[in-house]
């Protein structure tokens, strides 16, 4: 699987301060460097889950190319994603449209 | 993501010369790194580690010189929004985070180098602590020269020319790539 860059997604203009407490979701994306096994580690380190749940989530980023491993709001999404800079991953995170 | 295949037998891959024929793996007896109770052994000797206290020494270099637009660094700082619509919540990030990383990194880099430069014989012990910035500081490496040899998905060292001018640092890449596989498994094998 090679690995695709993260899509940047034109949307209309929201404006946060209508909905402050709008969900957040992070998402991580595949890419060709990281190793399945650190990236399965550090879902367990930072998030807590257990070595099967993040195994799953490892295979998804794997396999579908990106997984959202966390959400909240704005704030404790984007600390999620520091945490998951800090460990060298590919995350992201943008609004829960789901 | 890449498996590491080479982890379970390293084979001659890792019997490859790595860098100017300066550096030789030997054939191993037991893997690279162990747990031992609640520390780790990591087994290597002072050929290794000095191998990896030049690394950390490269990689300090690079993270305290790099400008913001060094494609090399692209993995260590990336973008934490990538929505169009975000882009100022971007810019406000990195101008917070980087600094952050950056510090985070370094002090990695400096844990690493001390028990690195304190081990003596053929092996070193870290605590766990030691070990997450071990893991933490292999893998920045591996990103930022994963990034400057272009490294894809299917990478295999095997088709890799031996007269390539970056087969020493194809070698790098999967040494460090072995190492922190096993480093994983120890770390995880509570």
């Amino acid at each position: 699987m090679s690995s695709p860059a993260p899509i940047v997604v034109d949307r209309p203009e929201q404006d946060e301060s209508v909905s402050p407490d709008t969900p957040w979701i992070v998402l991580v994306w595949n890419d060709p460097i990281n190793l399945m096994s650190y990236v399965t580690f550090v879902f367990q380190k930072l998030f807590g889950y257990s070595l099967e749940k993040a195994t799953e989530l490892m295979m998804d980023v794997h396999e579908k190319g990106r997984a959202v491993v966390s959400n909240g709001t704005r704030e404790k999404a984007e600390l999620d994603v520091f945490r998951l800079h800090e460990h060298g991953l590919w995350a992201t995170m943008q609004r829960d449209d789901s | 993501m890449s498996s590491a295949s080479m982890s379970t037998d390293c084979g001659r891959r890792c019997s490859a010369t790595i860098r100017d024929g300066l550096f030789v793996m030997a054939r191993r007896q037991r893997p690279p790194v162990e747990r031992e109770g609640s520390q780790f052994r990591i087994n290597i000797g002072r050929d290794e580690r000095e191998l990896i206290r030049r690394l950390m020494a490269e990689m300090r270099g690079l993270l305290t010189e790099s400008t913001d637009d060094d494609g090399r660094m692209k993995r260590i700082f990336p973008a934490a929004y990538h929505q169009e619509v975000d882009r100022e919540f971007n810019a406000e990030y990195q101008r917070l985070m980087r600094e952050e990383i950056l510090t985070s990194r370094l002090k990695g880099l400096d844990a690493v180098d001390s028990f690195m430069a304190q081990a003596s014989g053929d092996r070193a012990m870290l605590t766990e602590s030691q070990m997450m910035a071990f893991l933490q500081a292999l893998n920045g490496v591996r990103l930022v020269l994963g990034t400057m040899l272009d490294i894809t998905e299917d990478h295999d060292i095997a088709g890799v020319d031996e007269n390539d001018p970056l087969v020493g640092e194809y070698n790098l890449y999967d040494f460090l790539s072995w190492i922190l596989d096993w480093a994983v498994r120890a770390v995880q094998d509570a």
